[in-house]
């Protein structure tokens, strides 16, 4: 029997709440923030919430991360590292129907108001998936750019895993394609595995949480996470088919393995943020 | 107040805009001036850049009154930027660029 698209992405959704978890490859770490491309400096308020972007959740609780950290790069000047922990506050974030840790930031305008390129790099204290007994820690990068003056959007972040956009992160027409390496201490991972998500609902950052309708309905299960590899040099090519947020990662490419002696897979993820023409 | 100073700046760029594309020697859209100037406890901070990500380092910058007299001249440090004790009265800062490259922004639009 045929099961019509909102029906299975239904049941799916609805299987999910039952399950112990979903498969580790469908979690997502966000590091939203409404606008990557400012035209001045402002205040920045960020959502750090470890979720499912496409169904909106369910949402795991992370805990304390280990690092929150800007780097903003001018030409002619050195780079500067701003720690932003003192920023963080634990919150509960609605996703799926249930209620999960994660934590919001309020970054003020003084502190990201210099032209230029702010590179924003989230290390999270590894999430242990109870459902399959192994640790996720996934490093996530998001760009902001003020005033329109690249810098050092481009540059790598010596983390130990990463993804190293080739396009600018923060301005890209809907249809276009966005490229970027996959690497892991700094090098590039040839044909390493890297599923693509779409942020699927509105996020509200006063409500704390997702919200309304999702913007698009998947045809098939396969549709809600793209999966592709990389290329023999680790680049991978994103297709940007709607406007919004498209978040990327590469999964399971860290050379650390274990945590608290179970597995890790230690993953990088990079937003992109999309524009229509109009 | 705000947005007027802003169509001011587009309003500029777009010129430059026309005029890059009118002259013989083309230069690059690309490259199209950049200022903002925030409001310190003691000094104005202006940075400027180019929207190609070139350096602006040496280039000159003029703080001028309301009547477009020179109150202020000074160039650009090795970082793009440039401060300055604020005047008493209104003032707008230009960056000059390069040959039709000028952008210019308001007192009035500066804020922390």
């Amino acid at each position: 029997m045929k099961i019509k698209p909102f029906f299975s992405s239904t049941l799916l959704f609805a299987l999910g709440g039952f399950l112990p978890s979903l498969p580790a490859q469908a979690h997502f770490q966000t590091l939203y923030v409404a606008e990557s491309a400012l035209e001045r400096g402002d205040n920045l308020e960020f959502a750090l919430v470890f979720t499912h972007p496409f169904q909106g959740g369910p949402t795991m609780p992370m805990s304390e991360p280990r690092s929150f950290s800007m780097t903003s790069y001018r030409a002619g000047a050195e780079p500067v590292v701003t720690d932003l922990r003192k920023y963080l506050r634990p919150i509960e974030w609605e996703g799926g129907g249930r209620r999960a840790a994660a934590y919001q930031a309020s970054i003020p305008r003084e502190v990201v108001r210099s032209l230029g390129d702010h590179v924003f790099l989230l290390e999270p204290e590894p999430y242990l998936e109870a459902g399959e007994d192994m640790y996720i820690q996934q490093f996530t990068k998001v760009i902001v750019n003020v005033g329109g003056v690249p810098s050092g959007w481009a540059n790598t972040q010596n983390l130990p895993v990463e993804i190293q956009p080739l396009s600018r992160p923060y301005a890209n027409w809907t249809g276009g394609i966005f490229r970027a390496i996959v690497l892991s201490g700094g090098v590039p991972v040839p044909f390493a595995k890297v599923e693509v998500e779409y942020m699927n609902y509105a996020v509200d950052l006063h409500k704390r949480g997702f919200g309304g309708k999702p913007q698009i309905r998947a045809p098939h299960p396969a549709y809600e996470r793209l999966s592709a590899l990389a290329d023999a040099n680790g680049v991978v090519a994103v297709g940007l088919p709607k406007a919004g947020w498209w978040g990327i990662a590469a999964l399971d490419i860290g050379a650390e393995k274990v945590h608290k002696g179970k597995t890790m897979s230690q993953d990088a993820v990079l937003w992109v943020q999309v524009k229509d023409m109009e | 107040m705000k947005e007027k100073s802003h169509m001011e700046r587009i309003v500029i760029v777009r010129w430059v805009s026309a005029a890059a594309l009118l002259a013989p020697c083309a230069a690059a859209w690309a490259h199209a001036p950049v200022l903002d100037c925030y409001i310190e406890p003691d000094k104005v901070h202006c940075e400027a850049g180019f929207s190609d990500g070139s350096s602006a380092a040496g280039r000159p910058v003029k703080v001028l009154d309301a009547q477009n007299k020179v109150l202020l001249e000074g160039k650009l440090d090795q970082a793009g930027v440039f401060e300055f004790k604020p005047p008493p009265e209104a003032y707008h800062v230009t960056f000059v660029g390069g040959d039709h490259h000028e952008v210019t922004l308001y007192s009035s639009n500066f804020s922390k």
